[in-house]
């Protein structure tokens, strides 16, 4: 049945998201420059449960609460603060990484380490170039008896600072091109591994992006991710829930930007009435509502679909599809709300006074933080189209970057 | 209350079956009524029995308001949980039977967009006199219709011309309408006159004006670009005598703001049907193009290339997916009984647009093909068709409108 309303249970944590959401809107400034957010509404976040593994189930160590509730939760928290969900305490992206790549054991094992305010898990994919010769990462895997040793530099690591632990892609099979890649759980002690100097980034400041240099770095046979059965579509199914998370913070950035630019709209005269009483600006607002209302619920929608695919009451074709159409109208969609609410400021939007030049870098920064909204679209056309789905064309390779928190 | 998106059984089922029937009996008919400017009546009288047949309220159709006879107004709370909601069966049914024709939609016997009115203002005993008419049609099929826009007003309701004045126990109507859907057919037409212009909306009257009433003829005929197997029609009233108790809802209704109300009411039910079935033309036209791209870039070449035209396809899709969302939210707000004006509008706007969109980069995307080929013709059908999904029930920017001024309480007019 055709549903758009939560779960009384939903319904409630989003209240108290909501006003820990108000909260980071007040020191959204502050949590910029400091790069990292406020220690106590960190603590706040994590005591409510956000922190990675809100979709994992629980076999896996997770919540089980699933991907609708990760959704909705992530929206309302980029309400206050676009970044924040970027920079919270617990293993992040890297527990989305272990429910699709890992066995139960591992992923319970890494979520249950990394399950404090205080700590933090990353995945690191990207890197700074291809490969000249051959399809596949330049970082590789190499074996060493039982162990593996990873070598090699990856890209725009976001969290690399805190993080204690790293999911970290690598070719483990030079000549089999995509299909020959592997991942690996890798702690921050590790011999050989280092962080490098913090990027300066466009917009979400409160997290960071580093490079993760692995010279010879050496793991045992339990550190490698089996991938299940065709390791490059769990990557995909990664990818995409993450995406939709992603697209779930747009979605609040969305949000927060339309509320903005509706407050000013309505207190700021020209020509003798409120600008929102001119037609070009009122048809702005309503045309970025409309983006708003529809990359919400195909957001929300895709999620519904993930879910209902975990039981097989839905296929993942579908759950696939869908997910890629929601991930490019949001990510259009938070690109335009912030364009437009700095617009529609003039040149108040420009100045830092106001939030809304924030939304608009942040919501740039976001389009690069998962699946880029072009991939979004090569993804959806083959599911559309009915063709093998090429990992060198649906998964972000490092032509294309992905970043991950 | 969860947020699912799956359809019930009954829903699927009746999707399935309206799907393979729009496109395996009724598109092939399509581009042949297009040409013939109508479809037969055996046809459509046909189809009202099978829809009938397999068990399907003329509202599951997607024919509610214009085709249903009114009496599956309202389901209980109860019956709508097991349904799936009436409303949002409607859009989906809409929505795959446009995939086959949407001028079929149109054409389809009942009261039409006159149906809500009669139904939402009428008296008791209107809405039995005037519905029955559609109660056997097995001496012919009828019609009802709705008239609202005039010459020299459309977006502009409140600006309508036709003049209306009591005399005796008559109104006396005078004044032209035009571009009414059926207007000529119908056996009677929801006219929208006033009692004086100055007076603005609430200075408006509907009235149930019956085929045959003196004063009352058929102008032109409108040769149009395209939905051309549906009629439209200009309406003369002239010294037009309609007897008192055809006065929608009956003299007292209109002490308040009513009126104009009556006419605004249709527009919020039916704003999310229009925008389904622009979405069905619109999905029509994008698997074409998805079957086009298959068949002459992905199975034919050594090494297929179509980047470029996979990204305009996703786009296409993408926003259609995206205006069909605001469909349903729209439906599933109206089945709840919770105001839905803005989405409404938002569903409309974004479904005219989407659709549009859609016709015209697939009918780029085949190239020369879309708009020639024998085979392909159906293509520039829809391209024809699909444009007034933008501009009748509100243009786009009139859904805008409607939109500020939910999000802007305070704002007056444009
Ligand atoms: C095939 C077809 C079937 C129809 N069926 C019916 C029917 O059954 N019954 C019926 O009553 N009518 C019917 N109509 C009429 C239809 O509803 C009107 O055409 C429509 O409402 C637009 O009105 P208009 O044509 O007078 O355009 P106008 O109102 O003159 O608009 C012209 C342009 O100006 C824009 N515009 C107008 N006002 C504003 C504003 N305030 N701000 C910004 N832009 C504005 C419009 O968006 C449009 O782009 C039908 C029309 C067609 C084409």
């Amino acid at each position: 049945m055709i549903d758009f309303e939560p779960t009384e249970e939903q319904a409630l944590m989003v209240t108290a998201v909501s006003q820990l959401a108000s909260k980071l809107r007040e020191r959204i400034r502050q949590t910029e420059r400091d790069h990292g957010l406020p220690a106590e509404l960190r603590l706040a976040a994590f005591e409510m449960g956000l922190g990675g593994g809100v979709a994992v189930p629980e076999s896996h160590g997770g919540a089980g609460l699933g991907l609708v509730t990760a959704v909705l939760l992530d929206e309302t928290l980029a309400v206050g603060d676009p970044a924040a969900p970027f920079a919270l305490g617990g293993p992040g992206a890297l527990a989305g990484a272990l429910h699709e790549l890992g066995t139960p054991a591992q992923a319970s094992e890494w979520l249950g380490k990394l399950s404090s305010a205080d700590r933090c898990g990353a995945v690191a994919w990207s890197e700074p170039r291809a490969h000249a010769t051959r399809a596949g990462f330049c970082t590789t895997a190499t074996r060493s008896g039982d162990d593996w040793v990873l070598s090699g530099v990856k890209a725009f690591v976001l969290n690399a600072d805190r993080a204690d632990a790293f999911v970290v892609f690598a070719q483990v099979d030079e000549a089999a091109g995509w299909a020959g890649i592997g991942a690996f759980i890798v702690e921050r002690a590790a011999t050989g591994l280092t962080v490098g100097e913090r990027k300066v980034t466009l917009g979400l400041d409160a997290v960071g992006a580093f490079d993760l240099k692995l010279d010879g770095v050496k793991v045992g046979p339990a550190a490698r991710l089996a991938g299940g059965e065709d390791f490059c579509r769990s990557a995909l199914r990664f990818f995409v829930k993450e995406a939709l998370k992603v697209s779930a913070r747009a979605v609040g950035l969305s949000q927060a930007a339309f509320d903005a630019s509706l407050e000013y709209v309505t207190n700021r005269r020209a020509f003798g009435k409120p600008i929102g009483h001119f037609q070009a600006v009122a048809f702005t607002l309503a045309d970025r509502a409309m983006d708003l209302e529809a990359a919400r619920h195909m957001v929300r929608r895709s999620a519904s679909l993930w879910d209902a695919a975990a039981t097989g009451a839905a296929s993942e074709r579908d759950a696939l599809l869908a997910s890629a159409q929601a991930v490019s109208m949001s990510l259009e969609g938070a690109m335009r709300a912030g364009d437009d609410a700095v617009q529609l400021h003039g040149g108040a939007g420009f100045m830092r006074d106001y939030p809304v030049e924030k939304y608009m870098r942040d919501a740039k920064q976001l389009g690069l933080c998962s699946m880029t909204k072009e991939q979004a679209d090569q993804l959806g056309a083959a599911v559309a189209l009915g063709v093998a789905l090429d990992p060198a064309v649906v998964l972000p390779t490092p032509d294309l970057q992905a970043v991950f928190t | 209350m969860t947020i699912e998106f799956t359809l019930t059984k009954r829903q699927e089922e009746l999707r399935s079956a309206i799907g393979s029937l729009a496109r395996n009996v009724i598109r092939p008919q399509s581009l042949g009524w297009d040409r013939a400017h109508g479809i037969p009546e055996e046809f459509l009288l046909r189809f009202t029995q099978m829809a009938a047949s397999m068990g399907g309220t003329a509202g599951a159709w997607g024919v509610q308001g214009l085709g249903a006879t009114g009496e599956e107004a309202s389901e209980s709370a109860e019956k709508k949980k097991k349904s799936g909601g009436a409303m949002v069966s409607t859009v989906v049914a809409a929505e795959e039977l446009a995939t086959g024709d949407p001028a079929l939609l149109l054409c389809l016997p009942g009261p039409g967009l006159g149906g809500p009115p009669v139904r939402g203002s009428g008296t008791p005993e209107q809405r039995e006199r005037f519905f029955s008419v559609f109660k056997d049609m097995s001496a012919g099929l009828k019609w009802g219709a709705y008239a609202l826009t005039e010459p020299g007003a459309g977006s502009d309701v409140a600006g309508i011309r036709t003049s209306c004045r009591k005399e005796g126990r008559e109104w006396v109507l005078n004044g032209r309408k035009c571009y009414i859907t059926n207007g000529a057919r119908a056996s009677w037409n929801v006219v929208f006159a006033t009692i004086d212009p100055s007076l603005g909306r609430a200075g408006h009257r509907a009235f149930v004006v019956e085929k045959g009433t003196p004063g009352f003829s058929v102008g032109k005929i409108e040769d149009k670009m395209g939905l051309r197997a549906s009629e439209t029609a200009e309406l003369v009233l002239e010294d037009c005598r309609v007897p008192e108790e055809n006065l929608l809802g009956g003299e007292e209704k209109y002490q308040t703001k009513e009126g104009f109300l009556t006419a605004m009411k249709t527009f919020d039910n039916t704003r999310p049907l229009v925008a389904a079935m622009a979405i069905g033309i619109g999905r029509a036209a994008y698997e074409h193009a998805v079957d086009f791209v298959k068949e002459r870039y992905v199975l034919s070449r050594p090494i297929p290339r179509y980047a470029a035209i996979a990204e305009r396809l996703a786009r296409v899709g993408r926003d259609l997916a995206a205006a069909r969302i605001l469909t349903l939210r729209a439906a599933w707000l109206a089945d709840r009984e919770i105001a839905n004006a803005k989405e409404a509008s938002m569903a409309k706007a974004a479904g005219g647009q989407a659709a549009i969109k859609a016709c015209m980069e697939a009918i780029e995307i085949c190239g020369a093909h879309g708009a020639v080929a024998e085979d392909q013709q159906l293509l520039e059908k829809w391209f024809r068709d699909i444009k007034v999904y933008d501009i009748f029930e509100g243009t786009g920017q009139i859904q805008r409108i409607v939109i500020s001024k939910r999000l802007m309480p305070d704002l007056r007019s444009f």
